[in-house]
């Protein structure tokens, strides 16, 4: 499956700026924001800031890194619903 | 403002004057009672048992066995779905209590337990019904306890329903002031809050995630100051109109529903 990354700044009141925007065959299908140091130890992990469609999740994990997030992302566009 | 993390008080004047006893205020916040309530109140909350943080009282499924008071401490209302995520219904403060009908019920169809370490009593159905066949004000103080109850949990479906994340944090902190106060827990506009960033998450359905900008950005604006354990409210005003909140709700006695 093929996820292509577009990074951008998300006005998330926070500290929290670094994003990137997921897209799917051309659809936006999640947010990712990096969470800054004022997450202590979660710095640096990426979190679903947003996600549309099947990738919507409340619960969702927070991802040591990107790849990771990317491989959660296409078991959603995959296996969910 | 120092308060321990015991939460016996400040000291404040109380209306009686003579106690501590979470119970007694709290009902006496809602209803007049006589010295034979407040002592038979005091009876029935005598020798709690310390429970540690974490531990369930009652769980989902299991047959109520009694009406557990909480002296000290916070405890809660909550449901746990498939995956493991948690809903947080509703905060049991000192002098609070599960249903006291809940004896008619077979099973508990949600769970009760704490989320901090607490002082709780375990009072029989018997002794419960006892107090109310004799005690004509406690029984209307019961009563009224337990419309505050179900007005509360109205006001927390808005809450969820229908407030951003802010105003839903906001909320809460307005309203566990007055319900602090109200039974004698509070320091000024501050009170121990020790609870973690994931309780207050599943109780506002947020992430922790958003629950730490939420409270980074109410004290970068001078609304509150918070350590692990206890919250300072610094200007109240601001975070009741950030919040809207309107304490009519809580049916206090001598305070103005606004």
């Amino acid at each position: 499956m093929n996820l292509r990354l577009q990074p951008v700044q998300v006005a998330t009141g926070s500290e929290d700026q670094e994003s990137q925007l997921v897209f799917h065959e051309g659809f936006l299908v999640a947010v990712l924001v990096r969470l800054s140091e004022q997450h202590d130890d979660d710095v640096g992990k990426w979190f679903l800031e947003a996600g549309f469609g099947r990738v919507d999740d409340l619960n969702a994990p927070l991802f040591a890194d990107l790849d990771a997030a990317q491989i959660w992302i296409e078991k959603r566009l995959t296996h969910a619903g | 403002m120092q308060n321990d993390d015991t939460g016996a008080g400040d000291g404040t004047a109380r209306a009686s004057g003579r106690t501590n006893n979470p119970l007694i205020l709290k009902l006496e916040s809602l209803a007049p009672l006589s010295d034979d309530d407040r002592a038979v109140l005091e009876r029935i909350s005598a020798n709690p048992q310390h429970v540690e943080r974490g531990t369930d009282l009652i769980r989902e499924g299991d047959k109520p066995d009694g009406v557990y008071l909480i002296l000290d401490g916070i405890a809660c209302r909550y449901k746990l779905r498939a995956n493991g995520a948690r809903q947080i219904m509703a905060y049991l403060v000192p002098g609070d209590y599960c249903d006291l009908d809940v004896a008619m019920l077979k099973a508990m169809d949600h769970a009760i337990g704490t989320l901090s370490a607490c002082q709780v009593v375990r009072i029989d159905l018997d002794t419960i019904q006892d107090l109310l066949r004799g005690h004509p004000n406690i029984t209307h103080a019961l009563r009224l306890a337990t419309l505050v109850d179900e007005a509360t949990l109205r006001e927390w479906v808005v809450n969820l329903g229908r407030r951003s994340g802010e105003e839903r944090i906001a909320h809460l902190m307005c309203e566990l002031l007055l319900r602090l106060r109200a039974v004698g827990r509070t320091a000024g506009d501050g009170y121990a809050l020790p609870i973690t960033q994931e309780d207050l998450a599943d109780t506002t359905g947020l992430t922790s995630v958003h629950v730490n900008r939420m409270l980074r950005g109410l004290r970068e604006r001078g609304l509150i100051e918070r350590s692990e354990r206890q919250l300072q409210i610094l200007d109240l005003p601001r975070l009741e109109a950030l919040a809207e909140f309107k304490p009519n709700y809580l049916h206090l006695v001598g305070r103005d529903a606004a």
